[in-house]
């Protein structure tokens, strides 16, 4: 996987979110990207079962189980700060087997779903993130293919990101951080998706009526 | 570039129910060479396979009486494998008739950070071993003949000294819940390798 940025967009002053991404995805076509497919995202959050914390007294830590319809045959679990595991769909079947000592947060299924534009070696996603019912905010993730160093095209994937986002283009994602020279992996773009998720769950819920 | 072929939704909570159907037997050392002799004439034809792995059984424990049981495998010969997860169930009882010992198995390939993520969840390592031996298979049956070698320091791998003077053979399937006669087959084929080694089913609370 080349190196991504996952950032948000904020919904446009009086509008939808709905009418917010046609006017992203307009903005793409007319640069001449592609439409290429659709994308998913989705977040579980589980947390340990109180039973299990007992004699270890920590506070419960929240393992957040996800999958990327880019690698449909794989599923990301990690933890905040913590190691990301990629494994096989089974992880999902382990998780049903776990339910004692793991239990999923209540309403906590967070996704985002849109649609995939490829633009020359860029691959640019840009989605409505959903809690339920309710549209709660637009993510968009930018890849730029050939380059799997953060250092070495963080520049031209920030210039390129100017040319559609304008004033809401994002800084340098946290994962890209201190290993300059770290070779980027799909679990770095997941870790970026939690962070997302994680921000938007915190967010108000945006005060106009879910996509019908 | 092209989004991959797949539906839009990703696949979520595989409802498969895999079962392992099991039979074990041991030969001493001296008796193996025969063994593998006799397993590469009724097996399918294919390189002889050899293995080298590195297994770790971590456990959770919680207010349950049991604890969680998960088996972390890595290959020390074979560079870039992933790792291999797996959960065992609890032996189905019942069918006397049964030949093989019957339980729920989920496997599940993961990448190298594996023993980290386990820690983070809760587990804790509960003991560790290296096992060394063939690779046999026939059809959808699997035998293989092993040798169990303790770990003298943990977390080193280099000095391991071996557990008993002789192998462990295993037949085993992996099948989805319900095709009971799959335990008839390996019952057949277990047959053919007497008396050069006795598979059986081998209950594991009777050994406690």
């Amino acid at each position: 996987m080349g190196v991504t940025c996952v950032s948000q967009m904020p919904v446009a002053e009086g509008k939808s979110v709905q009418q917010t991404v046609e006017i992203l995805t307009r903005k793409l076509e007319m640069l001449g990207a592609e439409k290429q497919g659709t994308f998913s995202v989705d977040c579980e959050t589980y947390h340990t079962a109180a039973s299990t914390l007992g004699s270890q007294g920590q506070a419960g830590k929240l393992m957040y189980v996800m999958h990327n319809s880019e690698y449909p045959l794989s599923c990301f679990a990690l933890f905040e700060n913590g190691p990301c595991l990629i494994a096989d769909t089974n992880f999902d079947v382990l998780m049903v087997k776990l339910k004692g000592f793991f239990q999923s947060a209540k309403a906590s299924k967070i996704e985002t779903r849109g649609t995939r534009y490829q633009y020359c070696d860029f691959l640019v996603k840009v989605g409505t993130v959903t809690m339920g019912p309710s549209a709660r905010g637009i993510s968009v993730e930018v890849e730029y293919c050939p380059c799997v160093v953060a250092s070495d095209c963080w520049s031209l994937l920030l210039e390129f990101l100017q040319s559609f986002l304008g004033s809401h283009t994002p800084g340098a994602p946290a994962v890209f951080g201190n290993r300059h020279d770290a070779v980027y992996g799909p679990a770095d773009t997941m870790v970026q998706y939690m962070e997302l998720f994680n921000k938007i769950r915190k967010q108000q819920q945006v005060p106009v009526a879910g996509i019908r | 570039m092209e989004a991959p072929p797949v539906t839009m939704m990703p696949v979520t909570g595989g409802a498969i129910n895999m079962m392992e159907y099991l039979l074990q037997g041991s030969v001493l050392d001296h008796s193996l060479e025969s063994l593998i002799h006799r397993l590469r004439g009724l097996c399918d034809n294919m390189e002889p396979e050899t293995f080298l792995d590195h297994e770790m059984v971590f456990l959770l424990k919680g207010q349950q009486a049991s604890p969680f049981v998960l088996r972390a495998r890595r290959s020390m010969d074979r560079a870039g494998s992933p790792w291999h997860l797996r959960y065992l169930g609890q032996p189905e009882m019942g069918d006397k008739n049964r030949h093989a010992l019957v339980r729920n198995c989920v496997d599940i390939a993961t990448s190298e950070n594996l023993t980290d993520f386990l820690m983070e969840m809760g587990f804790r390592m509960d003991h560790e071993f290296v096992a060394k031996g063939h690779l046999f298979r026939k059809g959808i049956m699997k035998i293989v003949v092993y040798k169990i070698f303790r770990i003298l320091v943990p977390g080193n791998t280099d000095s391991t000294e071996a557990l008993s003077l002789s192998y462990l053979v295993e037949l085993s399937v992996v099948a989805p819940a319900g095709q009971d006669m799959v335990s008839d087959d390996m019952r057949n084929f277990a047959e053919q390798l007497k008396p050069l080694v006795h598979l059986e089913k081998i209950d594991p609370k009777r050994l406690m």
